[in-house]
């Protein structure tokens, strides 16, 4: 009994010094962190006038920022659309949610940010808009975006968007990147006309995807006529070690050019130790495979946010479906790796850029690809009857197919001549 | 003098009957001593520990909203953890209900994706009810079918057979039953399909409370939670006394899978309204420590995961209020429930430090 009792006194000794330790090693600095958060939320009701406006936005992300890929570039676009609004005097107060699943987790994720008092809710992944749309019916004062997603033309809902980029017409011009290098190795005598072959890492049979790999065909085509390419899909948006297998693969089937749509570097990184050339996305490749990557494209989120929260900002309505893209910079492309690339690229990809700012160049020209031998003449962009094949809208008019013209969401899901597709099991 | 150097320091001692007070004193002792270690945690993350605890109560239970969330969280860790309870008193060790509670998650969305337009909502809602029992059964009597013929071993067995099932949802969700193609996504449900909320949370949560009533008198009530303790007890004692051992095992199981499977069943209808590869996340794992630390009693494994869903969502807020990471909470968590089950070691045993051995002999 009295060892016990002495036992219990020792501990609650230890308990107590332990309490003044983790309370006093607390205490000093964060509470100054703590407070500015707590304290904004009322200074924002407060001040209505035009200058010092205060949004509170929140950010559902998928990953964090240390994917280096895709959840990375919107925190990129985040920083930027930050700095450029608190030129114009709006502050933004942002709430991040990190590594959030596409399930009920989303559902609470949107509601915990509704209810901290965001008045704006970004959703950065595909596969988050169904549990965005469970919440955003509840909370009709605050606006709630979808990127890449394609659900607010028709859900009846005023205070849901989406938003996308031409990411295809950046793709575009890192296609002409990869077709002058062919052509140039053709030229050289290095490889033969018909060994001019791309190899494309794929994360599924995706109209994303295919859009996407389709006009960075067209564009290597354009420069280098020659050229054929094969797609492996991975099966998966990120995963390293099959990127890497799957670029290894195309190398050893006499790929001479690799490019992806996945999220990791290692298709750059095979890609040099297999002595072909690479070209990028999402991120710039070039300090990890300086050898073998030649440029990269990616999304610029920052126009879009910017337009976004200063909207919200004034009190103004925004689109509900958003995609620019070199027109607003919304497509950017990565630093030209001039010690690799052929001559003239430089002046060539500004010359392309400036057609397609002006509306020249259309990417998915009809004139410049066949399907099963015969020209496209027409083709679907919207679903509405909700299964999962367009059935409205004519997208190829003017010559051209116009995609992401009647919703952000890519839809181009054709499969043309020139591009063969290893699996299409995913 | 010789023989006492070659006492080991420490030494335990098995104790029986303790007082019920220092029972509590020493359990309530462990939860502070886990909270202050949790504080020092956060303080070195840079949170004031006593404002984060404040955010993190506030979290899960200051709003109606708060309250609903974590009550969905709780939902599913409750209902697994009755679901495993008959087999750990059996100690046949069942770690396979994650898996189990994706068998019952499929055979449920099937009925969701295809008969939603040719039955009404109750009866539709039944039927996914029964086929997710059913299935999570099945799916649980498969290996205890084989401990029971060949005495194959269960643990690795059930959590093999999470991957399996597991990997069969990935197969439909981008193959037969992806909705918009390439996308990896099964549709939502039909409306008639989804659990009826009330108030304001999906009714599994009654489903679970009618579960937790019937796991009680089923333990402890009935003939079949007789045998399943004497088994528990000792196997040879269960076989002289004239029990199919094999028989109770499996029935047993397929009991167990089929809450899982009801489990499994509630966060597709209810919660997710969708079938993905994650339908479980961990649920099946995370319950076995609500039931060991309830003692496998069915009305305590209502408080402990409701403490749990506290911890979860309150996390979250934490997150979201103060910028402190998740993986904060789940160390927090992690020392809690580390604390928590350590205590009760002290609880069965003593610790006889040498030299103060020989005294405690003699009053022993």
């Amino acid at each position: 009994m009295k060892k016990f009792l002495a036992l219990l006194l020792s501990m609650i000794l230890v308990l107590s010094l332990a309490a003044c330790g983790g309370g006093g090693g607390g205490d000093s600095t964060p509470a100054d962190e703590s407070k500015p958060a707590d304290a904004q939320p009322p200074a924002d009701s407060g001040s209505e006038p035009a200058e010092g406006k205060t949004v509170k936005v929140g950010l559902i992300c998928i990953g964090d920022e240390n994917d280096q890929g895709y959840t990375y570039n919107f925190i990129r676009g985040k920083e930027a659309a930050t700095e450029a609004l608190a030129a114009s005097g709006i502050t933004v107060d942002w709430v991040v949610k990190w590594n959030v699943g596409e399930d009920s987790g989303c559902e609470d994720a949107n509601i915990e940010l509704a209810e901290d008092g965001c008045d704006l809710i970004i959703n950065n992944s595909f596969g988050f808009e169904p549990f965005m749309l469970k919440v955003a019916p509840d909370y009709p004062e605050i606006e709630f975006i979808a990127c890449t997603n394609q659900a607010s033309w028709g859900d009846n809902l005023d205070n849901t968007h989406n938003a996308f980029a031409n990411i295809y017409e950046g793709r575009y011009l890192a296609g002409i990147v990869a077709g002058m290098k062919l052509q140039q190795m053709i030229d050289e005598g290095e490889i033969s006309e018909s060994e001019a072959v791309i190899g494309y890492v794929g994360a599924f049979s995706f109209a994303e995807v295919i859009s996407g790999f389709t006009s960075y065909f067209l564009g290597a085509r354009s420069v280098c006529p020659s050229v054929t390419m094969k797609v492996q899909f991975v099966g998966s948006w990120s995963d390293a070690t099959e990127e890497a297998n799957a670029a290894s693969a195309l190398a050893d089937m006499g790929c001479v050019m690799i490019s992806q749509h996945s999220d990791n570097t290692t298709p750059a990184t095979t890609a040099q130790s297999k002595g072909v050339f690479h070209t990028g996305y999402n991120n710039d490749m070039i300090s990890v495979a300086p050898e073998a990557s030649l440029i990269g494209t990616r999304i610029n989120w920052a126009p879009y946010f910017e337009y976004a929260i200063e909207s919200v900002a004034n009190g103004e309505s925004f689109d509900q479906d958003w995609c620019h893209g070199m027109d607003m910079d919304a497509v950017v492309m990565t630093d030209l790796n001039e010690a690799i690339a052929a001559p003239g690229t430089a002046e060539k990809l500004a010359e392309v850029e400036g057609k397609l700012r002006t509306g020249d160049l259309q990417v998915f020209d009809t004139s410049t690809f066949t399907i099963e031998g015969k020209a496209l003449e027409s083709a679907f962009a919207l679903d509405t009857d909700g299964d999962f094949t367009p059935d409205s809208e004519e997208a190829v008019f003017d010559g051209a197919f116009h995609e992401s013209y009647f919703q952000s969401a890519p839809y181009f899901a054709l499969s043309i001549d020139g591009i063969e597709w290893l699996n299409s099991a995913f | 003098m010789s023989h006492e150097k070659k006492i080991p320091l420490i030494r335990l001692a098995k104790r029986d009957g303790m007082e019920g007070w220092k029972v509590w004193c020493i359990r309530c002792g462990s939860i502070l001593f886990a909270l202050l270690l949790g504080a020092l945690v956060m303080g070195l993350a840079g949170a004031n520990p006593v404002t984060a605890y404040g955010t993190m109560i506030s979290g899960a239970l200051g709003k109606k909203s708060a309250i609903r969330q974590t009550v969905k969280i709780a939902v599913p860790l409750l209902g697994c953890a009755l679901a495993i309870a008959p087999c750990f008193k059996m100690r046949f060790w069942n770690i396979g209900a994650e898996g189990q509670i994706t068998a019952g998650a499929i055979a449920a969305s099937y009925f969701a994706l295809f008969w939603a337009n040719r039955l009404p909502s109750p009866v539709l809602l039944l039927v996914m009810g029964l086929a997710g029992a059913l299935a999570g059964g099945l799916w649980a009597l498969i290996p205890a079918f084989f401990k029971a013929k060949w005495n194959t071993n269960e643990t690795l067995f059930t959590l093999m057979m999470n991957y399996i099932i597991i990997g069969v949802v990935r197969w439909l969700q981008g193959g037969p039953w992806e909705g918009r193609k390439g996308s990896q996504i099964i549709p939502q449900f039909d409306e008639a399909a989804c659990l009826p909320r009330v108030l304001g949370v999906h009714c599994g949560w009654i489903i679970v409370l009618v579960l937790v009533v019937f796991m009680h008198v089923y333990m402890n009530h009935t003939k079949h939670g007789y045998e399943i303790a004497v088994i528990g007890d000792s196997i040879n004692t269960a076989r002289y006394a004239g029990m199919n051992v094999g028989r109770v095992m499996m029935r047993t199981m397929f009991l167990s899978g089929a809450i899982s499977g009801i489990v499994g069943f509630i966060v597709a209808s209810g919660a997710n309204n969708t079938l993905y590869d994650g339908v479980a996340g961990g649920v099946g794992f995370t319950s076995i420590t609500v039931a060991w630390l309830s003692q496998l009693n069915a009305f305590a494994m209502v408080g402990i995961s409701g403490l749990l869903a506290v911890l979860s969502k309150g996390a979250e807020t934490l997150q979201t209020r103060m910028a402190v990471p998740t993986s904060i909470s789940d160390i927090i968590t992690g020392i809690l429930l580390f604390c928590m089950l350590g205590c009760e070691f002290f609880i069965n045993y003593r610790l006889i430090f040498r030299g103060a051995g020989r005294k405690e002999a003699r009053h022993g």
